[in-house]
């Protein structure tokens, strides 16, 4: 059973892959410019290097063995130059991926800490005090515009207060050499340098990027749980149970909460795509050094090999995010993996 | 808890008129319905009626707070720029642009939405599946990153974000009205139909979308605030409309360097949005609260 599921979830992940490379392919020949640019990330090469790039890319050659020379490239880890560093792009996007996928999980670790307990707190309080001032403040948690969001934090937190840095990742003084690019883990493997103030100096530069990114995700998450508790509650063995004379605090804790979480779990795994989106507005805001700013600074310079690699990168991270998740989704959930097979 | 009522009261108002009177007691969706149409109808109306052009510049008043403010003036209720433009009749206008656009990107999505999702749902075996999946690859590109890359190939401006818009939101879009459809499909009643000799045509037309429209009306309220949110986004990353046009997020970042001198600049066009974006889910979140409640009686 399981065996088929997985198999299936696989031929999928195959497929999808496949299809975002067929994609990023196609690129090349959609976006302006230069073909052979557009491939290599090479400007003004004279003829003879241009003949040996054509000999490279198979660019006088049929789209087959285009692809397939764009295929053993990409997974070679060959990705091209940028055009606007110069640099080879899967670089690039090692180092700088990182800086974003911290950003990230700490905002989705704020979010799931904050938003499945008030989810809960709300849900058993339904339609009374608690209930309504939750719910009240997810809907304009949800509806404030995050960059509008990050100006008005950092004009009250930073240009009145001084209470936070405005931007990057950490204060000019303290040199962190790069070994696995998360800034936090970085400063532990190095003995936490000047003792502990870089360590501290960067979790102050972490706070208001973390609380901007983490508001959307918090309330998807509080009224989700909200809404799987209400649904749960309803079912007749909590009837039963409350029949048999279990308080609300067993009632909630021990028979409602275990089947309540279970969509919720798949739906943090859900949040990555959301999350990357908001986290480029956030880099930019908050000049994190992530492949968001990178991106929305290479459409600015119309950085097509930067572009295609990014999307690369950031999609394929998505996607193998929501694999992960339903898996685990159906790894703890037996009901689904019954009626489901990964079918859709 | 209340599943058996005492006393049993005979409805014979049509559904649509008990979602109307479940929806009315609902105060907070109520104000934010009045709110959407006023929105809606200065997004059609703001060139007429706003008190200046949006490019008409007023040397004489330069950066003038809001007419509150001490040093205000009356003639610019909510101040000028640093252009001397009116910042009311920017704002105005921007309605047209990031709440007008975002409601034809959103009823745009609905009509592309609702087509492909109901192919998807009467489909079986193989051609569901390449619907679906191909969909999935475009959920897995985030949305922003979409926008960027058919903005990459077709250029900065207003009218490709809003392709790009349509595009990002169009996954979600069709999954829900499938999941709907699929549900609608294996009811009673339908089967019934069915049996009855209804074509497939008739099926979709008299059995499923009457009873479905309801919910894609909230389907198509979320599409909505997120379309609006997007532009925003897409206009303050100056990867949308460009100024001088008065979106609110291009309006945002326009002024974004004057945020010590005359912070209302920057303020103002972000509480539209949020009062646009607010309004939008609140009456999506008491649609769907009062199609429970009409579903639960």
């Amino acid at each position: 059973m399981l065996f088929e599921y997985l198999l299936r979830r696989i031929s999928l992940l195959v497929f999808m892959v496949f299809t975002l490379t067929v994609f990023t392919f196609s690129l090349n020949y959609l976006f302006p410019g230069d073909l052979l640019t557009n491939f290599s990330g090479q400007v003004n090469s004279n003829y003879s290097q241009a003949q040996i790039l054509a000999q490279k890319y198979h660019i006088n050659d049929n789209l087959l063995m285009q692809y397939g020379a764009f295929l053993v490239r990409i997974v070679s880890g060959d990705w091209a130059v940028s055009l606007s560093s110069g640099q080879s792009v899967f670089e690039h996007v090692i180092r700088l991926f990182p800086a974003t996928l911290e950003l990230c999980v700490y905002a989705l670790g704020v979010a799931v800490l904050l938003g499945i307990p008030a989810g809960i707190v709300a849900s058993a309080y339904h339609r009374r005090g608690p209930d309504i001032v939750i719910n009240s403040l997810t809907l304009m948690g949800f509806s404030i515009p995050i960059f509008w969001l990050a100006l008005l934090l950092i004009m009250v937190f930073c240009l009145s207060f001084g209470l936070f840095p405005m931007s990057g990742r950490i204060g000019l003084l303290y040199e962190i050499d790069p070994i696995s690019n998360f800034i936090l883990i970085d400063i532990a493997i190095q003995g936490f340098p000047y003792h502990g103030l870089a360590f501290f100096d960067a979790l102050r530069h972490l706070a208001l990027p973390t609380v901007v990114l983490a508001m959307y995700p918090t309330t998807v998450l509080v009224r989700f749980t909200r809404d799987s508790m209400l649904h749960v509650l309803e079912q007749n063995y909590i009837k039963t149970a409350r029949a048999k004379g279990l308080n609300r605090r067993q009632l909630i804790l021990h028979h409602a909460l275990r089947n309540a979480l279970l969509p919720v779990i798949k739906q943090i795994g859900l949040q990555f795509s959301t999350l990357i989106t908001l986290a480029m507005v956030t880099e930019v805001i908050f000049s994190w050094p992530g492949i968001g700013r990178w991106l929305i600074d290479s459409i600015y310079q119309r950085d097509y090999p930067a572009i295609q690699g990014g999307l690369l990168a950031v999609s394929m991270f998505v996607i193998s995010a929501n694999m992960l998740a339903e898996f685990s989704h159906s790894l703890f959930d037996p009901l689904s993996r019954n009626q489901a097979y990964g079918k859709v | 808890m209340a599943k058996f009522n005492l006393f049993s009261e005979e409805s014979n108002r049509s559904p649509l008129s008990r979602l109307w009177r479940k929806f009315k007691s609902n105060h907070p969706a109520l104000v934010a319905l009045w709110v959407f149409i006023a929105l809606t109808l200065l997004a059609m109306t703001a060139p007429f009626i706003a008190p200046y052009g949006i490019n008409q510049q007023h040397s004489d008043a330069l950066l003038l707070p809001p007419s509150w403010h001490e040093l205000g003036d009356v003639r610019f209720i909510l101040g000028t720029d640093d252009l001397g433009r009116d910042v009311l009749s920017r704002l105005m206008n921007g309605a047209t642009f990031t709440f007008g656009l975002s409601i034809i990107a959103a009823l745009i999505t609905t009509l592309v939405g609702v087509f492909l999702g109901t192919l998807a749902g009467i489909s079986h075996g193989f051609r569901s599946s390449a619907l679906n999946h191909l969909l999935d690859i475009t959920l897995s590109i985030p949305s922003l990153l979409l926008a960027i890359i058919i903005i990459a190939i077709l250029g900065p401006g207003l009218l490709n974000t809003v392709w790009a818009i349509i595009f990002a939101l169009l996954p979600q879009y069709v999954h829900s009205i499938r999941n709907l459809v699929v549900d609608e499909l294996n009811k009673d009643y339908i089967s019934a139909f069915r049996l009855d000799g209804a074509s497939q045509w008739q099926l979709l037309t008299r059995g499923v979308l009457p009873n479905i429209y309801e919910h894609i009306v909230v389907i198509f309220t979320m599409a909505l605030s997120t379309a609006i949110l997007d532009i925003a986004a897409l206009g303050f990353l100056k990867l949308g409309a460009q100024p001088p046009t008065t979106e609110w997020g291009a309006i945002l970042a326009e002024n974004l360097g004057l945020i010590y001198l005359a912070p209302w600049t920057v303020g103002l066009p972000g509480v539209l949005l949020f009062i646009a974006v607010l309004s939008t889910n609140l009456v999506g979140d008491g649609l769907r609260q009062v199609l429970k409640e009409r579903k639960a009686d």
